[in-house]
């Protein structure tokens, strides 16, 4: 009796937690939803009454448009870079397990720990210092850094489970090392590149801190945008434009885990 | 890439090719400081089914290894045919090999797993889907050409994994602890399986096990390593019944140790658990020499009455499996001995004093290293 009472308090406890978080999680996304689609001129919530006139003026406003297209070039271009190079460090700290790859691994994990403020105020005095100027390659340099720890996480996690004994069968059958490693590891890593390249293109896309400080005036990305916007109105089209990144997201989300599973990428080695 | 593909091409035509020639000189590696494997010399003739039969840690896996070309060993050559390989990388060494988990490709079907080394040598495609056919016919998996790993049960993947290993034609095929995975009640029937297939492709072949059964059911000759040396090379014959050393007496099939010491240069020994052999195979030993005297349980017999000869002993533990019971017995010098003989012949039961006899003489072994060494690890 004494325990059924105690499994039942922690059960409730456990669940109001979970609820908590969820909520807290959630509302966010939610309210600015909602919002979006409010058929007044403010971001009042909840709205007066519902339309979508503020997505119809979204695709009317150039000046959104432009940097969006800005922010998905600078995302495209360094979701690329980060799965190549990320994708190989990874091949190399994981299969290696000399002192050297943890040290390199900790390298390349630190614009993850570093805060972003300090790292991007460092590289911008570095490109000073060797008189690189601003650019977009600038910027997608920046983002990659600091998108290249995702990938090396999630593609290690994968490199990590795959059985080291499948390549030396490959090579015992007769395979070159470029053969084994375009029909044996790149195959069964693929979904750890996926998992870590869509993670990369959502950091790239919504990342402040870099782009603040690394992109020329002619480089302007959507979120630095938005608050600039926000910033001397309460504009709806912003509200309107979290829709779309929430929404895009989401499929993208769905995709990937139809794909073959962001989630066990994240997850333990399976057994 | 040519030529292997025309070797390819010829090994369709007559895919009963014989397996190569073996032969290791003077093979010794070492690991930092610690030497793996020492001295070690070994022919095997085409289409011999050999096993390295040793304890974990006994250097079978790192001479595995060598012979496959994994590691190059610190020293000594690897010769197939007559010749040195010892510069030829594994990718180009045309040897088979089976692994322990059978190292299937997840992501490949059944047949594409049989058909990768093949691919892998850029074989024409008709060459590829015919013998991977032949190969799948074989081993007796042609419905789960399209099945992948997952669905498959430990014994259908290890006849995969042994067709591919035979899909590219070896001149040697490997196999490392290949029944290990193995649900006991299979395991015999994957033996039987795969030696005639081994011995039907006429494939030279060296299984790397611990199991002495496992070696003694599959290999022609067996190579007994410990500590990273061969203690002895012979048919499985020959080695349970003349061992050449007091580890593989104790290796292979059971044996009792028992101490005794000589009592005179004509064979008499004097047992620690009481009683007196004339062992003329413990001759030419000046009188009280120590010695180890092994006897298998099977050459052993009780009986519950003194008969001359007999060493009194107790029984401790009675056990029944099946067509014979195994019984153990503590001797007054506290040792104890297994005996094997048939449940009908002895009833008796725990803690009755029973009589020892030994059945054949000259089956008894007789070695000078002192019994329970630290060197003798039974499985």
């Amino acid at each position: 009796m004494q325990r059924d009472l105690g499994d039942r308090v922690y059960g409730g406890l456990v669940g109001a937690l979970a609820a908590a978080s969820t909520l807290l999680l959630l509302a966010p996304t939610l309210v600015v939803l909602i919002i979006s689609l409010t058929s007044g001129m403010t971001l009042k919530f909840p709205p007066p009454s519902w339309s979508l006139r503020w997505y119809v003026e979204l695709f009317r406003s150039p000046e959104i448009l432009a940097p969006a297209l800005t922010s998905l070039r600078v995302a495209s271009c360094t979701t690329l870079f980060s799965a190549v190079l990320g994708s190989a460090a990874a091949l190399g700290i994981f299969n290696s397990r000399s002192r050297l790859a943890r040290l390199l691994d900790a390298l390349f994990m630190s614009p993850m720990v570093l805060p972003a403020m300090a790292f991007s105020l460092s590289l911008l005095l570095v490109f000073n210092v060797i008189g690189l100027r601003l650019s977009f390659w600038t910027l997608v340099l920046g983002h990659t850094i600091v998108c290249v720890p995702f990938v090396i996480r999630m593609v290690g996690a994968a490199v990590q489970q795959l059985d080291p004994t499948l390549v030396t069968c490959s090579l015992s059958l007769g395979a070159s090392r470029w053969y084994t490693f375009r029909r044996i590891t790149l195959p069964l890593i693929r979904r750890g590149i996926t998992a870590g390249s869509l993670v990369a293109f959502l950091s790239s896309f919504d990342n402040v801190p870099v782009s603040l400080f690394l992109a020329d005036a002619r480089t302007e990305v959507l979120p630095i945008k938005l608050w600039a916007i926000l910033e001397g109105s309460l504009d709806v089209r912003v509200a309107a434009v979290s829709g779309v990144i929430v929404v895009i997201t989401l499929l993208g989300l769905v995709c990937a885990e139809a794909l073959g599973g962001l989630s066990r990428s994240f997850g333990k080695p399976s057994p | 890439m040519s030529s292997s593909a025309i070797r390819m091409q010829t090994a369709a035509a007559a895919p009963e090719a014989r397996g190569c020639a073996l032969a290791l000189a003077g093979i010794g590696h070492s690991f930092g400081g610690t030497i793996a494997l020492d001295a070690i010399d070994l022919t095997v003739a085409p289409g011999e089914l050999i096993a390295l039969l040793g304890p974990s840690g006994c250097g079978k896996t790192t001479l595995l290894q060598i012979i496959a070309g994994f590691l190059q060993p610190s020293r000594g050559s690897v010769a197939f045919d007559g010749l040195r390989v010892d510069h030829t990388p594994a990718n180009r060494r045309r040897i088979g090999m089976v692994f322990q988990n059978y190292a299937l490709f997840p992501h490949l079907t059944v047949a594409e797993n049989v058909a990768y080394g093949l691919r892998a040598r850029q074989a024409p495609r008709a060459m590829i889907q015919s013998r991977v056919a032949e190969m799948l016919a074989r081993v007796q998996m042609t419905a789960f050409g399209a099945r992948f790993p997952r669905q498959l049960s430990g014994g259908q993947q290890q006849r995969v994994a042994l067709a591919r290993a035979l899909a590219i034609d070896p001149v040697l095929v490997l196999l490392d602890e290949p029944f290990s995975a193995l649900d006991k009640n299979l395991r015999l029937d994957m033996q039987i399986e795969i030696k005639s297939l081994l011995k039907s492709c006429g494939v030279t072949s060296i299984i790397v096990t611990h199991d002495q059964e496992e070696a003694l059911s599959m290999a022609d000759r067996i190579v007994v390593l410990n500590k990273g040396r061969i203690e002895q090379i012979d048919t499985p014959d020959a080695l349970y019944d003349a061992p050449a050393s007091l580890f593989v007496n104790g290796f292979i099939g059971h044996a009792n140790f028992l101490e005794g010491r000589t009592t005179d240069p004509r064979g008499h020994v004097a047992l620690a658990a009481g009683g007196t052999l004339a062992l003329p195979q413990a001759g030419q030993r000046p009188a009280g020499t120590e010695i180890t005297v092994s006897i298998r349980p099977e050459n052993l017999t009780l009986s519950a009455g003194d008969a001359p000869g007999a060493i009194p002993t107790t029984i401790r533990v009675v056990m029944p499996l099946g067509a014979v019971s195994v019984i153990e017995c503590v001797m007054a010098s506290g040792e104890s001995v297994k005996v094997s003989q048939s449940r009908a012949a002895w009833s008796g039961q725990p803690g009755v004093p029973a009589w020892l006899g030994i059945t054949d003489i000259t089956k008894v072994h007789v070695f000078d290293a002192p019994a329970g060494s630290p060197s003798i690890t039974r499985p």
